[in-house]
């Protein structure tokens, strides 16, 4: 959690492999990612994270399973085992009725919620969330957290939010502070 | 800063989309200029000063027959004829091209400076084509291209007659209306080839314009019903007959430019308005701060407007640049001689870019009518 | 791994308000391109498609149209009782020298002027000799009649040819009393009258070629280099299908222009379609940052769309084929610069020709889209993902 300007976007940039420290590392599952080249980077992040962001961004054309596969296809699997993977993270988030509806077609939790099957579906050990509740009204964003704190709590996801809802901070195991690019303190829960 | 200074401050940032535009217009503009010029060409032959006083006369079957000698002195005593002079094209293939590029034709020499006075050539070279029988005289652009000089000799195979010839080089011409063409003596190919007795036309010169009508006609009539009908016209109308020969030709052309302009038109106006709508950014600050609906079509139009007058200047002037100094027989492989790029042709170029500005401005600013601000700033440039 | 192809062609058709005017646009630069290109095509059908394959065509060395080239009585008689040429039923030699004049007639517009035309005094066996011409309306002429059978393409364009017309030349009256057709080859575009009639009209001492029909086709080859080697004889023998497809005067400046065009109103297209790209890819901002972070490489996305301007593209290609293609099988005419006569002909969109439009056009999108797809995987993405 964090003021506007306080950094915490980019930090999770950095976390996630989509922005390089301009000094020191980072280290994640032991790795430093810093270190990674453009290539090495877009695999690892493909199969270590998954980003949620405050505006969706799903694909428009393309259907919610197709949206959800869209990870996938990155990888080595056949037909048959990325549709189990992507019907199994559907599932997850409670969208196996909608999985053929196209991102115009779904409400706003609905689509964020296809947004956090697509974050699921290579199994990462990290899921990222960047303000992930920003556009949705409180009844949706409930059912997202709930499904946040499930990943994180039965699925031993580690799930990183950044968020400056303290309703939405609530949801976490852990909330860190930060100012001005520094941390300040913890609160445990 | 002023408005204009704003607006071009951006234009500037939009290098790349406002370069792509006017390119594009250009080169829209450019081809549809050299079509129209191309059109010209074929369907209007270049007017020669001394045409007016010429008349072509040829076999009335067609022009593939050839014409029996002894008519010329029956030509000859017709009331206002000046000089007349065979005519007989030879069609021969030069070293071993396929395709011939110039066209030769037997005359008589001693007839040349009355009936052609345009040639200019000196005087020593005049008297040589005149007094050597094997001489001949080329064109100043057929020299150039085989880089021929005074006094080299060529040789000649007729596709028509079974003959080859071989030629000294006399002369070298310029200053008509089409420096490519060889001269030689009727009666050298009559020994070489054994066309004794026949030519392939008449070219006379009449002694005045009033004249002419009248000389035709005498001409038609004094070999009608004889073995040997003739057609006689003015040179003008010799050319343009062959031309209407070409037949669907003009047709053809004219209606490519039809689809051409067409094209044009519907690409460059997508691309200028998508160049303009780029813009929205810009426009929605103007919006946010006050500017009325009204002004800012106006905007948009002289945008789009601007572009296409780029556009214009650099297509048209470029065609226009290109055509007049630069060697048209060189870019046509000797096929034209001249590009005249007519104010004419350079207005309707201009027209259509001043339409094409127009029809660019219409969908930007439908979009801009539509647009709410907070939309138009969040745009990402 | 590259992106599914159902995103490029989704997005297509998604902006197609958008894209309309581009595919337009291509679509009529590839209709120009493949109809010029199809009259050329035609013409050459016409000349590839003309003659018998048994017969040898004789005429003179070095003369490059027929109506030019001269056969005399001597060298004919010669010819005639070569032991290489098949015989009829009566034991006579299958031979014909024909005379052949170019005439000028009037179109049938007044207007459209006049041009030339070619006429054929032909033999009963010459036209023995031409199998692939077919009577079909009227009747053959009588010999010694001042009659013609016109090809009903000539009859079409020229005034005064249609039977029971008689139009006027050498100061004669010929009277039309038939029409043919030749399959479409090179004699769609005759008027065939007796050979005699056309001599005396004409005031012709020599033949203009001479048509025999081999016995064999080794006998044809004999045949063509006996003549060939024979000084007495300035004469060339050939094939006759090899001579007629020899006539390629007329097509090759089409064929050239065509390219031309193509290639100049190509570069217009070029400009639409990577302006098109521009504006697709300046409203997938955030979409684009999306799919590299998912971990998507920047030349996948290059490719991608460098593929989805291709698509575009094409599919203006294949409209613009559509266009064409009523155009298949007009017939028009104009003069030949093979034989200096009209030769009629028809338009001919082959399937080959086809898809060198719609290849062209495919082309025309890649090299439009190629520097917007170079943008587009440039996108930094967290400046992408904020995007609107």
């Amino acid at each position: 959690m964090g003021p506007s300007g306080s950094g915490k976007s980019t930090l999770l940039h950095i976390i996630a492999g989509i922005d390089r420290p301009t000094a020191g590392e980072c280290r994640v599952q032991g790795i430093d990612v810093a270190r990674l080249n453009e290539s090495e980077l877009a695999d690892w992040r493909n199969q270590n994270v998954g980003f949620v962001f405050q505006t969706f961004n799903l694909i428009p054309v393309l259907t919610a399973f197709e949206n959800v596969e869209l990870p996938l296809l990155l990888t080595r699997l056949s037909r048959g085992q990325r549709r189990h993977q992507v019907e199994t993270a559907l599932e997850l988030v409670g969208l196996s009725d909608r999985a053929r509806h196209l991102p115009r077609q779904l409400s706003g939790g609905q689509e964020q919620r296809a947004a956090i099957a697509r974050a699921l579906v290579t199994d990462p050990a990290i899921i990222v969330a960047d303000e992930p509740t920003g556009n949705l009204d409180s009844h949706s964003a409930n059912d997202v957290l709930t499904v946040l704190q499930s990943l994180s709590k039965q699925a031993g996801k580690t799930v990183i939010m950044v968020t400056h809802d303290p309703k939405a901070a609530a949801f976490g195991s852990r909330t860190i502070h930060l100012e001005k690019g520094e941390l300040l303190g913890r609160d445990e829960t | 800063m002023t408005i204009g200074s704003f607006i071009l401050k951006n234009a500037l940032r939009n290098k790349r989309r406002a370069t792509l535009s006017v390119l594009s217009v250009a080169v829209s503009l450019f081809l549809l200029v050299a079509l129209q010029v191309t059109l010209r060409e074929i369907t209007l032959p270049p007017e020669d000063i001394g045409a007016a006083l010429r008349v072509a006369v040829r076999n009335k079957i067609s022009l593939a027959n050839p014409l029996p000698a002894r008519q010329l002195p029956i030509i000859e005593r017709v009331p206002g004829v000046e000089t007349v002079s065979p005519f007989t094209w030879f069609g021969g293939k030069y070293k071993n091209e396929e395709n011939m590029t110039f066209a030769q034709f037997a005359m008589d020499a001693k007839k040349l400076r009355r009936i052609f006075g345009e040639a200019k050539m000196s005087e020593a070279e005049y008297r040589d084509f005149e007094e050597t029988k094997d001489s001949c005289i080329i064109g100043k652009l057929t020299a150039q291209k085989y880089q021929l000089k005074v006094g080299d000799r060529i040789s000649l195979e007729s596709t028509i007659y079974p003959c080859s010839l071989a030629f000294k080089i006399a002369g070298i011409y310029s200053g008509t209306i089409d420096d490519r063409n060889m001269l030689f003596h009727q009666e050298y190919l009559d020994e070489g080839c054994g066309t004794q007795g026949s030519v392939g036309m008449w070219w006379l010169k009449v002694k005045s314009i009033g004249d002419m009508p009248k000389v035709t006609e005498t001409i038609n009539r004094a070999f009608a019903n004889s073995s040997a009908e003739v057609r006689a016209e003015s040179e003008r109308a010799f050319q343009l007959s062959f031309i209407s020969m070409m037949g669907n030709v003009k047709v053809f052309v004219a209606s490519i430019c039809s689809v051409v302009v067409f094209t044009l038109v519907l690409v460059s106006a997508s691309t200028m308005s998508m160049a303009v709508r780029e813009r929205l950014r810009e426009l929605a600050i103007l919006k946010a701060v006050g500017f009325r609906r009204r002004e800012l079509f106006a905007l948009i139009l002289a945008e789009s407007f601007g572009l296409a007058m780029a556009g214009a200047v650099l297509g048209i002037g470029g065609a226009y640049l290109l055509f007049t100094y630069g060697s048209v027989p060189k870019m046509t492989n000797g096929v034209f001689v001249v590009f005249e790029v007519t104010p004419k042709i350079m207005a309707i170029a201009g027209l259509v870019a001043s339409v094409l500005g127009v029809i660019a401005s219409i969908a930007p600013s439908v979009s801009v009518a539509r647009m709410s601000v907070v939309n138009g700033l969040r745009t990402l440039d | 791994m590259a992106l599914p192809l159902k995103y490029n062609f989704r997005n297509v058709f998604v902006r197609w308000r958008a894209t309309v005017a581009t595919i337009l646009g291509v679509a009529l630069v590839v209709a120009v391109f493949v109809l010029v290109q199809s009259l050329a095509a035609g013409l050459e059908k016409a000349s590839r498609n003309t003659g018998d394959a048994r017969n040898v065509m004789i005429v003179r060395k070095g003369a490059t149209a027929e109506s030019s080239s001269q056969v005399t009585r001597e060298q004919f008689k010669t010819i005639k009782y070569l032991p290489q040429i098949a015989r009829d039923a009566k034991d006579q030699p299958l031979v014909s020298a024909d005379v052949v004049i170019l005439i000028s007639l009037p179109r049938h517009r007044a207007t459209n002027g006049e041009a030339n035309v070619l006429v054929r005094g032909i033999t009963p066996v010459g036209m023995q000799l031409r199998p692939q011409v077919a009577l079909v309306d009227g009747r053959w002429f009588a010999p010694g009649k001042r009659e013609a059978v016109v090809s009903s393409r000539i009859g079409e364009r020229f005034a005064n040819c249609q039977i029971g017309e008689t139009f006027k030349t050498g100061g004669h009256e010929f009277t039309v009393v038939g029409l043919m057709e030749g399959g479409g080859s090179a004699f769609d575009s005759e008027i065939w009258v007796d050979a005699d009639e056309a001599r005396s009209v004409f005031d012709r001492e020599n033949y203009s070629s001479v048509l025999v029909r081999a016995a064999s086709p080794a006998g044809a080859q004999e045949l063509i280099s006996r003549i060939e080697s024979d000084k007495r004889f300035p004469l060339r023998a050939v094939m006759e299908v090899k001579y007629y497809s020899e006539q390629t005067r007329t097509a090759v400046p089409i064929k050239v222009l065509g390219n031309l065009l193509g290639t100049a109103m190509s570069i217009g297209a070029i400009f639409a379609a990577m302006n098109t790209m521009y504006a697709s890819v300046g409203a997938r901002t955030r979409e684009i940052g999306t799919l590299r972070v998912l971990g998507y490489r920047r030349r996948t996305v290059l490719a991608g769309f460098v593929l989805e301007g291709a698509m575009l593209a094409g599919i203006g290609g294949l409209i613009g084929c559509l266009f064409a293609l009523p155009m298949h099988g007009y017939s028009t005419g104009m003069m030949s610069f093979d034989t200096w006569g009209e030769v009629a002909f028809q338009f001919r969109i082959t399937p080959w020709l086809a898809v060198k439009g719609v290849v062209f056009s495919l082309v025309i999108g890649a090299v439009g889209s190629f520097l917007p797809a170079i943008r587009a995987s440039r996108l930094p993405v967290i400046a992408a993902l904020k995007a609107v």
